[in-house]
């Protein structure tokens, strides 16, 4: 039997390799159309209305729809921004080398140029918090309603604080691009001639860096960092006490008793330790001093 | 090309042509590719120097490193990591290691593995890490060793560990070398320079009660919520990792399987024990505590003044992650009066797998451990 391949879990590494730039193209195309549609349902007032309605809810979807219409805006004009580039590439075998580039270094670029990567790519944490937030489905416990409920209030006021914090990034992904399309705006009209590429590509690496680092470190980007952190570990809880709502009524061990397990077993291998450490030190010397 | 300004999208696309002028991709592709088709993972090792588990207790095990040289000291170094990445870091390749480096020197050379704690291990401390079993492994390595004291090397939150080790049981470490340690976790804003302290800052945007609430609906802190954090820190660095940087090294095996090597460690990230976590964030990044001499372990007082064991402590001047001056903080709080300063280049993990630190940092060490390896019982 031969040896396994390398792999301990680089998808997006493989996904490189394997990806054709057309593919990924399309693969653009599809998630911002998605994603666009994943809002725009968000926000449609028939939508909300087709959800149950439960006290404070509505007022949650109303912040919400709030947040997700002020992504959409950015996400319009990153979109529009990513499209422009994308055209640009289309032609870019008549363009300023003069040769056509190869398909897997357009892809790279392309994968750069993604609004979905500025957003999910280049930090990830509200894909991991919203990965770590993930429960079971528990589409058949709908008689369940106040725990349901909050279940619901915690995902809306997850999603709602996960769209804020992505508008504050979208924000300084846009504000880079801007930065950037100033700075080769004012090189070019000093000398009348464009950077070259390699110029063009480190500027666009250093701008986007001193954008994004001011834009990380910004009141906005920590205050909605937060309350993402925050409202995915409640949007968890809900979810395990509703779980475990369900598990008790059929005798299945839950969370919080295995908790207690685990701190009982803790504690007992403390006082286990603890124990023969004083054992062991009874026949040795000299005795170890301690601080009164 | 003429005077017309470029738009943000045209001038940004013309990047593309520079990918394509930076790497030769034809060829460059084409022999990575076929690099790709024939690496294996036994291909990608890392830490390959021969050891052997001569203790273990619960999850943790005491490593003892076999000697690759005539031993030159006679006191054993403990190299202590934290829970946040692993030892691995330390011997990442053959020719990047500081544990090969320190045995060639004639070291003997123990280090402590966490193991991977899981949701069973959450109301795990930094008391239980640091009063129980790192004291139970200084008592291993000095009993095999046949000594009194030991030297320890403390690495990241394991220089903490090692910081406040020394500090309750001071009369058991012969000396004390830090590496990339915070000890003033808000000294961060001493120079403020941008991209650096980010973990610092972003700690300090939550409330206490947003870190108890994250570790009550996880459990742990995840390894995988770290590594998000750590890929934030550098939004373009990341951005560039898997396209850029592969690029680079795609047409070189040696330089593809060391690159490897790399994301071989990262991956390898367990998760940080809950309750443990909740000191970590709130009681040191938070309220800093250690270097207030307001840190309570096993109901005592961590009092830094303590520490009067030579210090060496290690930093990296570009350590966007530990800035250099929440490790500097050290020199004006230890008793000790012998205390001294390395500052390596590059950053973080640069300190390992750097080029220049490969002939500075096991040197210093060795140096600092020979020098005070007389005065042992």
């Amino acid at each position: 039997m031969s040896d396994p391949p390398f792999d301990f879990g680089l998808k997006s590494f493989a996904d490189f390799w394997s990806q054709a730039g057309k593919a990924a193209q399309q693969a653009q195309e599809d998630a911002t159309r998605s994603f666009t549609e994943a809002l725009k349902s968000t926000i449609r007032p028939a939508a909300q209305a087709d959800l149950p309605v439960w006290p404070g809810a509505a007022v949650d979807n109303a912040e919400l729809a709030r947040a997700s219409e002020a992504l959409a805006e950015l996400w319009k004009a990153a979109t529009e921004l990513s499209t422009g580039m994308a055209k640009s590439l289309a032609g870019a075998g008549n363009g300023l080398s003069g040769a056509k580039l190869d398909p897997t270094v357009e892809a790279t670029f392309r994968a750069m140029a993604d609004p979905r990567t500025w957003l999910a790519g280049a930090g990830g944490m509200d894909l991991v918090i919203g990965a770590v937030a993930q429960g079971p489905q528990l589409a058949d416990l709908w008689n369940a309603e106040r725990q349901q409920a909050r279940v619901m209030q915690a995902w809306t006021e997850m999603r709602r604080r996960t769209l804020e914090h992505n508008a504050v990034v979208m924000q300084g992904w846009l504000g880079a691009a801007r930065a950037f399309g100033e700075e080769i705006a004012g090189r070019t009209k000093k000398d009348g001639n464009s950077p070259d590429h390699k110029t063009t590509l480190a500027l666009w690496a250093e701008t986007a860096n001193r954008v994004m680092l001011e834009t990380q470190r910004s009141e906005p980007f920590l205050q909605t960092q937060a309350a993402m952190i925050r409202s995915g570990a409640e949007f968890r809880m809900a979810q395990r006490e509703m779980a475990e709502r369900w598990a008790a009524q059929f005798g299945f061990p839950t969370r919080t008793e295995l908790d207690d397990v685990h701190r009982s077993l803790t504690e007992l291998r403390r006082e286990f330790r603890a124990f023969r450490r004083k054992h062991a030190e009874r026949g040795a010397a000299p005795a170890r001093k301690s601080e009164a | 090309m003429g005077e017309k300004a470029l738009s943000p999208a045209e001038a940004v696309s013309t990047a593309a042509h520079a990918l394509a002028d930076a790497v030769s991709t034809g060829s460059k592709l084409l022999a990575g590719t076929e690099l790709f088709s024939r690496i294996r993972d036994q291909d990608v090792q890392i830490a390959t120097t021969p050891r052997d588990v001569v203790w273990r207790q619960d999850k943790v095990t005491l490593h003892h490193f076999r000697p690759l040289a005539e031993r030159h000291v006679r006191i054993p170094v403990l190299i202590t990591y934290g829970l946040i990445g692993r030892w691995t870091m330390t011997d990442l390749q053959d020719d990047r290691s500081l544990v090969r480096n320190l045995l060639n020197l004639g070291v003997d050379l123990y280090v402590v593995d966490w193991g991977n704690p899981s949701r069973a291990d959450r109301y795990l401390t930094l008391d239980d890490y640091i009063c129980s079993y790192l004291d139970a492994c200084v008592t291993e390595v000095a009993r095999q060793a046949g000594t009194d004291r030991v030297n320890l090397l403390g690495v990241c939150e394991g220089g903490v560990f090692t910081t406040a080790y020394a500090a309750l049981e001071p009369e058991r470490v012969n000396t004390m070398a830090l590496t990339i340690t915070p000890i003033d976790f808000h000294a961060d804003a001493v120079e403020n320079r941008p991209g650096h302290g980010f973990i610092n800052i972003w700690t300090r945007a939550l409330a206490p009660e947003d870190v108890d609430r994250l570790i009550e609906a996880n459990g742990n802190l995840p390894g995988e919520f770290m590594g998000a954090v750590f890929s934030l820190m550098t939004p373009i660095r990341t951005m560039f990792k898997y396209n850029l940087d592969l690029l680079d090294v795609a047409g070189d095996e040696n330089r593809l399987v060391n690159w490897l090597r790399m994301e071989k460690w990262i991956a390898d990230r367990p998760d940080h024990p809950g309750e443990a976590a909740k000191q970590w964030l709130k009681e040191l990044y938070q309220q800093n505590k250690l270097v207030k001499n307001q840190l309570e372990l096993d109901g005592r007082r961590v009092d830094l003044s303590r520490i009067t064991m030579p210090v060496l402590n290690v930093y990296a001047k570009d350590d966007h992650i530990i800035p250099p001056a929440t490790s500097q903080a050290l020199r004006s709080v230890v008793g000790a009066k012998e205390y001294e300063e390395l500052a390596l280049p590059g950053g973080h993990v640069g300190v390992f797998v750097g080029g220049k630190s490969q002939k500075l940092f096991a040197p210093a060490v060795m140096e600092f451990v020979r020098k005070h390896d007389g005065g042992a019982a």
